[in-house]
């Protein structure tokens, strides 16, 4: 790991499904320590731009880089990653998704410890006691032993959270974290992100919650049809874009809160 | 003598028992399936003693194996006065025995029919058998197609325990024939062959009833 | 029927329960065994199996179990025939428990399976933690009912000279030369094992929807 290096950087990024061209060249970094929020309308590849970061999409063309190591393919040959570096790699990772995605199986502390005791190979105690702590720090403490089926959407989510930090990730990928949730519960979520924000985590947020993306990011980044069209610090986003079509955006959304 | 020869030679013996195994599945499955339709009819209704005994008697044939269910028609029915020979046993044994389980089937269908069915027809004031017949019956069927074709394979297989009590089906053909010179493959592989093309058959053939059915709008996919 | 028919009346209904127990656990286990390999896509072993599933689940276990019988001398295999009945009905069951267990895995939850692969968990971990025990849980209702069903059919066994529970009511009704007491009870103890079963089936059910989330 490059600790000069961007946590995230992505180069040239291209990616088709079934012969729709979802992305046409991303270019982003994304440095320690930042919040970087991507907006845009529906279909226009936040989502797929997000995904092929772990490689869960596998990208037609780019470079994807993850701590200034190459994500997904290795050496000189540029021959695709094996499953097992494929997992080394997005060990140092994690991702919150929108459907929650708990195991069920498995109580909330156990979702939380599972992967870094089989993964990294941490001691069950050790795990079982930053579990706690990440538990705490989320706001569920009181349900170490429930299981996902008798949470609420926002505690889910919560737990989610939790168990994406129980890895030590060099960054958090939020796929639109909050779009599932009912309304009343999106607040609590957005909450943990928030002080994850401010206590210093590296952060790529997805996302349709404009107040929240617009007081918690470093960075906005808008992507439309496939390229990003406009990036820039959260203020200068909101009140005065250089692109039109993110003024039009904006002002859809401004109608819809005003 | 190979393998073809002998085969051929106890043509015979194979097209004998083909005939009582395709006569036994496909009379049994009519009457199995007639069966079932008016133990649903019966249980339609108010809960009563004799609704509540019907379903336990299902319940009970379903919980029995086959065999003992014959062996109980045949071997046991004597005791009280009663003697079957080999073919009424057989009918009447696969009949009931999988006429229970149809109604099993029909019974779970009927549960998952939404209320207003019924509700919509007494409106247009049908009575009750018509709306049965008519309304509620040909759903529960369309919808429990693939389960028919479970049960139905499931008979076909019944047919071979008949082998046991002398009938001359498709599994005691093979038999005969394997006895009679000692060389067991070609005679059996010869009769799986042909229970599996029966079953191939029959699924082929509810596969296009389902699709006709879906074209009228009768199932959901 | 007096007391000693009834002793071997229950000897022969353990025997029943042994043969089939036995089946059952090595189908499960088979079935299993065959649904991944079918996952695996592998060029010909799953064609193969493929064949192997439908065939053996239209065959029905009488004439399975003679077959199996009749060509163990020529093919120079052991002729015991309790070897002979627990091969036949594990072949069978484990065509009906592969089916089983292919559902469960093609109808796995992918969220949670890229869950599992964001969190950098390799396939062989994933199956291990993950999978398996919500499968286990989740094809249970069905691998029970499936027991069953092998207990219903195994009185095929008696036709290759085993005496269960179907073929000792044969026993006792030769030398008393009644049959339909035997024959009752017979069935009244097949009820309890099946009725057990059953039984066991609406817990595993219970247990499976709650998974379901």
């Amino acid at each position: 790991m490059n600790k000069s290096a961007p946590v995230v950087e992505i180069r040239d990024l291209h990616k088709h499904f079934a012969g729709v061209q979802v992305l046409r060249g991303i270019n982003l970094k994304v440095e320690r320590g930042q919040t970087v929020s991507v907006l845009g309308s529906s279909g226009s590849g936040k989502s797929t731009m997000l995904r092929c970061i772990n490689w869960l999409e596998v990208p037609d063309g780019g470079e994807i880089y993850i701590g200034g190591d190459r994500m997904g393919i290795k050496g000189e040959q540029a021959k695709a990653m094996s499953n097992r570096e494929l997992a080394a790699m997005r060990a140092r990772t994690a991702m919150v998704f929108q459907g929650f995605n708990l195991w069920p199986h498995l109580t909330v502390l156990q979702n939380v410890t599972e992967a870094p005791i089989h993964v990294l190979g941490v001691s069950r105690k050790e795990a079982n006691d930053h579990a706690v702590e990440l538990l705490e720090k989320v706001g569920l403490s009181h349900k170490h032993d429930a299981y996902p089926w008798s949470l609420s959407g926002g505690q889910r989510q919560r737990v989610a959270i939790a168990r994406a930090l129980a890895m030590n990730p060099e960054v958090i990928l939020f796929d639109e974290p909050t779009s599932a949730l009912d309304p009343e519960l999106v607040g609590e979520v957005l909450a943990v992100m928030r002080s994850l924000a401010e206590d210093g985590f590296t952060m790529v947020i997805v996302t349709h919650e404009m107040e929240f993306a617009r007081a918690v990011s470093n960075e906005v980044v808008f992507i439309e049809k496939g390229q990003i069209i406009e990036r820039a610090a959260p203020e200068k986003f909101f009140t005065n874009s250089d692109s039109e079509r993110v003024r039009q955006f904006l002002g859809r959304y401004r109608t819809t809160t005003a | 003598m190979n393998a073809i020869e002998m085969l051929w030679d106890n043509l015979g013996v194979f097209a004998e028992g083909l005939q009582n195994t395709l006569i036994l599945f496909c009379v049994s499955s009519v009457f199995a399936f007639i069966l079932a339709c008016c133990i649903a009819f019966l249980l339609e209704g108010q809960e009563n003693i004799p609704r509540r005994l019907l379903r336990a008697v299902i319940d009970l044939m379903r919980m029995l194996p086959f065999l003992i269910f014959l062996y109980l028609l045949y071997y046991g029915l004597p005791n009280l006065g009663i003697s079957l020979d080999v073919w009424a046993a057989g009918f009447i044994a696969l009949i009931t025995y999988h006429g229970a389980y149809f109604a099993e089937i029909l019974r779970a269908a009927r549960t998952s029919l939404p209320a207003g069915q019924a509700e919509a027809a007494y409106a247009h004031g049908f009575i009750n058998a018509t709306m049965y017949w008519r309304i509620l019956l040909p759903q529960m069927v369309m919808r429990s197609g693939p389960l028919f074709g479970n049960q139905l394979v499931c008979l076909l297989k019944d047919t071979a325990f008949l082998s046991i009590i002398t009938l001359m089906d498709l599994t005691a053909a093979a038999s005969a024939v394997q006895a009679k010179y000692f060389v067991p493959l070609p005679p059996f592989i010869l009769v799986i062959a042909l229970y599996w093309s029966i079953t191939l058959i029959v699924e082929a053939l509810l596969r296009r009833l389902a699709r006709r059915a879906q074209k009228r709008g009768l199932v959901h996919e | 029927m007096n007391s000693s028919d009834w002793i071997t009346l229950l000897y022969a209904a353990w025997t029943t329960v042994w043969v089939c127990g036995i089946s059952i656990i090595l189908g499960i286990i088979l079935g299993l065994v065959v649904a991944m390999l079918r996952a695996a896509k592998i060029p010909v072993i799953s064609q193969v199996l493929a064949v192997y599933v439908s065939l053996i689940r239209a065959t029905p276990m009488v004439t399975l179990v003679l077959f199996l019988f009749v060509i163990a001398p020529s093919m120079g295999w052991e002729v015991d025939a309790r070897v002979v009945a627990i091969a036949a009905m594990t072949i069978n069951t484990t065509a009906f428990n592969a089916e089983i267990w292919r559902s469960a895995l093609t109808s796995f939850s992918r969220e949670q399976l890229e869950a599992a692969k964001a969190a950098g968990m390799t396939t062989g971990l994933t199956l291990r933690r993950i999978m398996l025990p919500q499968m286990l849980t989740t094809s249970l209702p069905g691998l029970v009912n499936e027991m069953s069903l092998l207990v219903k059919s195994s009185p095929a066994i008696a036709m290759i000279g085993i005496v269960d529970l179907t073929r000792v009511t044969n026993r006792i009704a030769a030398v008393t030369y009644d049959p339909l007491p035997p024959i009752l009870a017979a069935g009244l103890l097949y009820l309890l094992i099946i009725g057990g079963l059953v039984r066991f089936q609406r817990i595993a059910d219970s247990r499976a929807k709650r998974l379901a989330m």
